[in-house]
């Protein structure tokens, strides 16, 4: 067959085209910028090498989102899989009318994010308040988005609430791929309901292991709509001396940085760094995943 | 056939990355982008009847949705090479990232009619002032009648603090869930009342217009201690008469519910609420009393433009000619004078305009005015981010902390922007 290169250099141009202009292009910009003392709006761009690296880990706000980030992240991870694997279990199992749940179950995550955040505020600020008042239950009565120390886990509720259905789907599938007769056959042998899903369940999903964690850990990492809505970073509490944000996660921070202070270059290299660090974070946690799929 | 039907494909595909710009017209067209949804209606019909007064002339007005960032979608614009001709500006914060794209404007004739221009630092007109806005104390006048509570008498510190405690005491029989409505929450997004308008009263109160002397000092890190504990104790004043509710995660709508609803007697809301107040149905008579942090006597507002339409610089000279006409009809015709007032109810800026705005509390800012010894506003020439980063948390810590922490935090914020 005759080659037939320019011919396949036009069709793979548009898409190249596309992707150079708005990947590669603004990557390369992005990184250029996080070294200069760029506002946004200025045209007049002078370098400044790295000091603005140097700046941010001096930084108390900073440092709190980096953390908070990483626990929020950690949270994430455990809660949407044990609760997107549950409902998998629970939908593929001898349950009537288990379309309807799966359906329902996925259905939060068709709400988008702002919607969300709104409606969990008003949960929240209002419903929950409520309830502890009338129940008398002191825990209920100040809401839980307004103290610095549940405010984390508040936002790890509504994101499973609305992350947990997804993940489910893949569970799923996963699930029904497996031969039904491999379940049989153990059954037949005397294996318990755990005892299946422990051993021949949990290892044949192993790719999809790799994809929900994957999957859950990016996400969580890069909140912001949620984080946005729900609680805007607040409430304030003190952190190494200084009044900050509580829940302000490391999206936000960039945010706030690039478009209230107008810090456009400061803020673009936290999102260097943000980019480094959830890089590493997911090709150590596909890198682990992988090889327990060859194990399997 | 084949080849030349790939051919064609690609090149389809590859036309259509390339987006051919829209032909011109004849006409001048101009642009207008500003953030205040709630004359987003009044103002599209100005620009419609200023289109069909001025054929020649071809203005599309654009409102940025209520609560978004208007600075990073102004931004946006920039980099999309959509500026908008005119565009708004909140002070000096905004003037200082956008200055090279604000026109001079001292040489229009609605400069000689107004005195809440803004002013470049060489003294040029830049900024033409979109309203008068103002705020203080506001009070239900129903409410203070009833617990025996004249406020003409409330212009010190212990006056208005006696006044709270009496109504604090009396809250079951006047029906109120707390004596003050007052948010402070960064997550319901009232950081803003506090740390910007309330916090002003320490920048200017119980000084000349014109003054700015506490606010110079304050940013050169020199920080008056005795003041800002008198305001402190002030403000924690009214954080202890509120509902913890509104005050610890409530947000607009919650504060200002519980004002019109009767619920509280004291709001600290500028008059910017008055068509919310409309839309609550809140009849009640009200007006404002000063922020009295001090012992000393005051009735004093705190009044001035709260931001300003600028002429982008680097427009076509067509486009700014047809953009300063376009602010010029807006402020002394009679057009103008009925979009401003009776349209879109805000207290005008311009001494020509004789309409009077219906909201009471904008009617209450237009006696203030005229009686005179208000106070200006400085909280927008904090640097970017200041008021809302910084004060924001420190602001809300006070409603659970101390107000020894509250200072030593403000000092150590100031301390820290003088600094650099």
């Amino acid at each position: 067959m005759k080659r037939r290169g320019w011919i396949d250099a036009l069709f793979i141009f548009p898409c190249a085209f596309a992707f150079i202009m708005v990947i590669i292009v603004p990557f390369g910009l992005g990184i250029y910028y996080a070294m200069t003392d760029w506002n946004g709006v200025n045209p007049i761009v002078n370098w400044v090498g790295l000091s603005n690296f140097q700046g941010m880990f001096s930084e108390p706000q900073f440092i709190y989102s980096f953390l908070i980030t990483l626990m929020y992240t950690a949270i994430n991870v455990v809660f949407v899989n044990i609760v997107g694997f549950g409902l998998a279990l629970l939908v593929t199992g001898k349950l009537r009318l288990r379309n309807i749940y799966r359906a329902g179950f996925f259905v939060p995550n068709l709400i988008g994010g702002i919607v969300l955040g709104y409606i969990w505020q008003f949960i929240f600020n209002n419903v929950q308040v409520d309830m502890g008042n009338a129940l008398g239950i002191a825990f209920l009565q100040k809401s839980l988005i307004s103290r610095p120390d549940t405010v984390i886990w508040a936002m790890s509720v509504v994101n499973t609430w609305q992350y947990a259905g997804y993940i489910m789907m893949i569970y799923v599938a996963s699930i029904q791929s497996i031969p039904g007769s491999v379940m049989e056959a153990a059954s037949v042998d005397g294996a318990n309901f755990f005892q299946r899903v422990r051993r021949i369940l949990i290892p044949m999903m192993a790719s999809a292991f790799t994809i929900t964690l994957f999957l859950t850990l990016t996400n969580s990492f890069k909140q912001f709509d949620l984080n946005f809505t729900l609680t805007n970073g607040g409430p304030a509490m003190r952190f190494m001396a200084k009044p900050i944000r509580s829940s302000q996660l490391l999206a936000m921070d960039i945010y706030r940085t690039a478009n209230q202070q107008n810090l456009m270059a400061q803020a673009q290299a936290k999102a260097v760094i943000f980019f480094i660090v959830l890089v590493i974070f997911s090709l150590t946690q596909v890198y682990l995943n992988k090889r327990k799929e060859l194990e399997a | 056939m084949r080849k030349l039907l790939s051919l064609a494909l690609v090149a389809v595909l590859a036309l259509s990355v390339l987006a051919l710009p829209a032909s011109a017209n004849e006409k001048v067209n101009f642009s207008v982008f500003q953030l205040k949804v709630e004359i987003d209606p009044m103002i599209q019909a100005f620009g419609k009847l200023y289109n069909e007064k001025h054929p020649d002339v071809n203005v599309t007005v654009e409102t940025l949705g209520g609560g978004a960032d208007y600075g990073g979608a102004l931004k946006a614009k920039l980099t999309a090479d959509q500026m908008p001709t005119i565009f708004m500006i909140e002070g000096q914060g905004g003037y200082d990232l956008w200055k090279d794209f604000i026109a001079d404007m001292s040489d229009a004739d609605w400069v000689k009619d107004t005195d809440l221009a803004f002013y470049d630092p060489d003294g040029k007109a830049v900024g033409f002032p979109i309203a008068m806005e103002g705020f203080g104390l506001g009070y239900n006048a129903e409410i203070l009648e009833k617990a025996g509570v004249d406020p003409a008498t409330l212009t010190t510190f212990s006056a208005t603090k006696a006044a709270i405690e009496k109504i604090a005491g009396m809250k079951e029989e006047l029906g109120l869930d707390a004596v003050v409505s007052v948010g402070t929450s960064v997550a319901g997004g009232l950081w803003w009342v506090t740390s910007q308008h309330v916090f002003n009263a320490f920048y200017a109160g119980y000084q000349e217009y014109n003054d700015s002397s506490v606010y110079d000092a304050l940013r050169r890190g020199e920080v008056d201690q005795e003041r800002l504990t008198a305001f402190a104790n002030y403000l924690k004043l009214l954080y202890d008469n509120a509902d913890p509710n509104v005050l610890e995660n409530g947000n607009y709508d919650a504060q200002v519910a519980a004002f019109a609803s009767g619920k509280a007697a004291f709001i600290t809301q500028g008059n910017w609420i008055d068509p919310n107040l409309a839309q609550l149905e809140a009849t009640f008579p009200m007006g404002y009393i000063s922020h009295n942090f001090l012992e000393e006597e005051s009735t004093g507002l705190y009044m001035a433009a709260p931001s300003w339409f600028v002429v982008n610089k680097q427009a076509s000279p067509e486009q700014q000619k047809a953009a300063i006409d376009f602010l010029n009809y807006m402020a002394l015709s009679e057009d103008g004078a009925n979009y401003m007032v009776a349209e879109a109810g805000m207290v005008p800026a311009f001494k020509s305009v004789k309409l009077q705005p219906e909201g009471p509390f904008s009617k209450a800012l237009v006696e203030a005015s005229a009686r005179g010894g208000n106070f200006n506003w400085y909280f927008g020439q904090n640097p970017d981010g200041f008021n809302q980063g910084t004060l924001g948390p420190i602001f809300e810590l006070l409603a659970t902390g101390t107000v020894e922490d509250f200072v030593a935090d403000v000092t150590a914020a100031f301390q820290e922007i003088a600094n650099k």
